[in-house]
């Protein structure tokens, strides 16, 4: 029987590798992809969560927009994002996070 | 007419420049700026006159309070003066942009505004999370867009890392709190709180979460730390948008979502009270020290930006106090009134000399006062107003919040806000003296539009007399209390 708690588990360790990945990768494309599983791994608890939240034996839907509203932001911001990544890799022909350390005080 | 048509007339204008702009290349920014602006002028003139009803099923929601109608109003102000500030810059930006053009730089700060109104009427999380994205996603396209400028793309990709992953642990805040309550809604999430049954750990692992997330959008500390980088390498309007209207719409978000942690008998209250006060005592700090040892202006700003994120922490920890006739919700929105036109002020200033060639470094201020004594009078007030000289607008919101902090005994917190603003006293007035005692080099007068005179000095008056006649504003913030208090 799969219950809310494997759900948590398996969206925690997610979440986990995804800020790790976004903590140690060097490549920005890399770090991006990382950030896009910390959402994963959110919809993934949303979803959990809202499948075990029943409200007159229905699931609760509430969290379940939310994920649509998620997955929707987040293609827009895939594709800001990568269009600033691609126009960072034009000027410096790179795309490691070393690139980016001009600005300093 | 309600107030929502007039956030989905700003955004559709918004497109529509934008449409006009891709298919009618050869049209002039100048045509392009001053349509935008006179949309949002009209949207800021029909706000008072909106009434307050909405259709039932948006009450759910969206809500119209004093606080929302307050905010809705602030977005349009800073939007208007930044679409001012970029027409100013033009000449300057040009050189960094793609073929010359200014494309987007008119219609993205249109939908931005549209966003923070939206979220100044946000009732539940989801609400919040859509307008709170639409502002950040327009803002990485804004702080990239002097592409040709090495900064400005590394302030952008900076930018936009640490906002995703800001967004990330939002999200799986909001996701933790909904688990813990079963509600996204404000309201509701208050009165789960409210309830011994909850469970404790997961609601205060998704508001400390949240927090986070909210945290790096306001620049709180401990993620504060894109800050200098990113408003450094932004084009000057775009950085004054941010730290003016990107800061105030997450705060209002914030005291929305305050409200219910820290909601009557809510069982995470005291531990969010202390997590508030440990960081907004830490941001004030981590701002104001490092400023002292800042050569370039623009950073020197933002590093302030950060600290008065950190007053404005404090002001949100002070609950109610029987001292004033505003809550602390009202506190924040009257530091907010009086943090615009100092900030837009100081980043008006930077621009005009930028625009003239010099540089934003603080030896670039240099013999101003023989130069241009207009522009070094008005950077003085704003830098004294940033610092919280008596008399000026940033006093009294510094000693509201002291007061507070005074009030409620926390005088750890209040020591910390103390020795940050002795700090600012030394870093502003710094600046200011290298404007009136060095001798600069024999550069050229500066010259300034009479445009910029106009506004630049329309903004050092509202300095002035909110410093000395405060009364107005705090009236309609003062509305605001019941309307609290009865929730």
């Amino acid at each position: 029987m799969i219950t809310l708690g494997h759900y948590l588990v398996v969206s925690g360790m997610l979440f986990a590798l995804g800020l790790a990945g976004v903590i140690a990768r060097r490549n920005i494309i890399i770090v991006y992809m990382c950030l896009e599983m910390m959402l994963s791994a959110a919809n993934l608890a949303l979803v959990g969560f809202s499948r075990f939240h029943l409200v007159n034996g229905l699931p609760d839907y509430t969290a379940q927009s939310l994920v649509f509203f998620t997955i929707t932001v987040a293609a827009a911001e895939v594709a800001v994002g990568l269009a600033i990544i691609v126009a960072l890799f034009r000027t410096k022909q790179s795309v490691d996070v070393e690139s980016v350390t001009k600005l300093q005080g | 007419m309600s107030v929502f048509t007039l956030e989905a007339g700003i955004a559709l204008l918004g497109l529509a420049l934008l449409m006009v702009e891709a298919f009618k290349p050869d049209i002039s920014r100048r045509t392009l700026g001053l349509t935008a602006m006179a949309g949002t002028a009209l949207a800021l003139v029909l706000l008072p006159f909106c009434g307050t009803t909405q259709p039932g099923f948006m009450e759910a929601w969206h809500q119209l309070d004093t606080l929302a109608m307050f905010y809705k109003g602030f977005a349009l102000v800073i939007t208007l003066l930044v679409l001012w500030l970029t027409l100013e810059c033009a000449p300057y930006l040009t050189r960094f942009t793609l073929d010359g053009r200014l494309a987007e730089m008119f219609s993205l700060p249109l939908i931005t505004c549209a966003g923070m109104m939206w979220m100044a009427s946000a009732r539940d999380l989801v609400t919040v999370f859509v307008s709170l994205e639409l502002v950040t996603v327009s803002f990485y396209v804004l702080v990239a867009f002097a592409r040709k400028s090495a900064f400005s793309l590394e302030a952008g990709v900076k930018y936009l890392i640490l906002g995703a992953l800001s967004t990330g642990i939002l999200v799986y805040g909001i996701a933790w709190i909904y688990g813990a309550t079963g509600s996204m809604n404000f309201a509701a999430i208050g009165e789960a709180l409210a309830d011994p049954a909850t469970s404790k750990p997961a609601a205060l692992f998704g508001a400390a979460l949240l927090l986070c997330g909210l945290g790096f959008k306001v620049a709180a500390a401990p993620f504060h730390m894109w800050v200098p980088d990113v408003y450094q390498g932004a084009p000057t309007p775009v950085t004054a948008f941010l730290s003016v209207g990107s800061k105030a719409a997450g705060f209002v978000v914030l005291t929305r979502a305050l409200d219910a942690f820290l909601a009557e008998g809510s069982i995470i209250g005291s531990e969010i009270q202390a997590l508030l006060l440990v960081a907004g005592s830490l941001t004030a700090l981590l701002g104001s020290l490092p400023a002292m040892f800042q050569t370039s202006v623009k950073r020197l700003l933002a590093y302030s930006s950060i600290s008065h994120a950190g007053y404005l922490l404090l002001a949100l920890a002070c609950r109610e106090s029987a001292r004033f006739d505003i809550s602390s919700s009202g506190i924040v929105a009257f530091y907010l009134a009086t943090y615009l036109p100092m900030t837009v002020l100081g980043f008006l200033g930077l621009g005009l000399m930028r625009a003239n060639g010099l540089g934003e470094d603080i030896k670039d201020f240099a013999g101003l006062s023989k130069r241009n004594p207009f522009l070094a009078l008005l950077m003085t007030i704003s830098f004294a107003s940033l610092a919280g000289l008596p008399l000026t607008a940033g006093f009294l919101g510094k000693l509201f919040v002291f007061l507070g902090l005074a009030d409620h005994g926390y005088w750890g917190a209040l020591s910390c806000a103390v020795i940050a603003a002795a700090a600012g006293f030394y870093y502003y007035f710094k600046t200011i003296l290298v404007m009136y005692t060095v001798e600069g080099s024999d550069t050229p007068a500066l010259t300034i539009s009479m445009a910029s005179k106009v506004v630049a000095g329309a903004l050092a008056a509202i300095i002035l007399v909110l410093g000395v006649y405060p009364k107005p504003l705090q009236k309609v913030l003062a509305a605001d209390k019941p309307a609290i208090a009865a929730k």
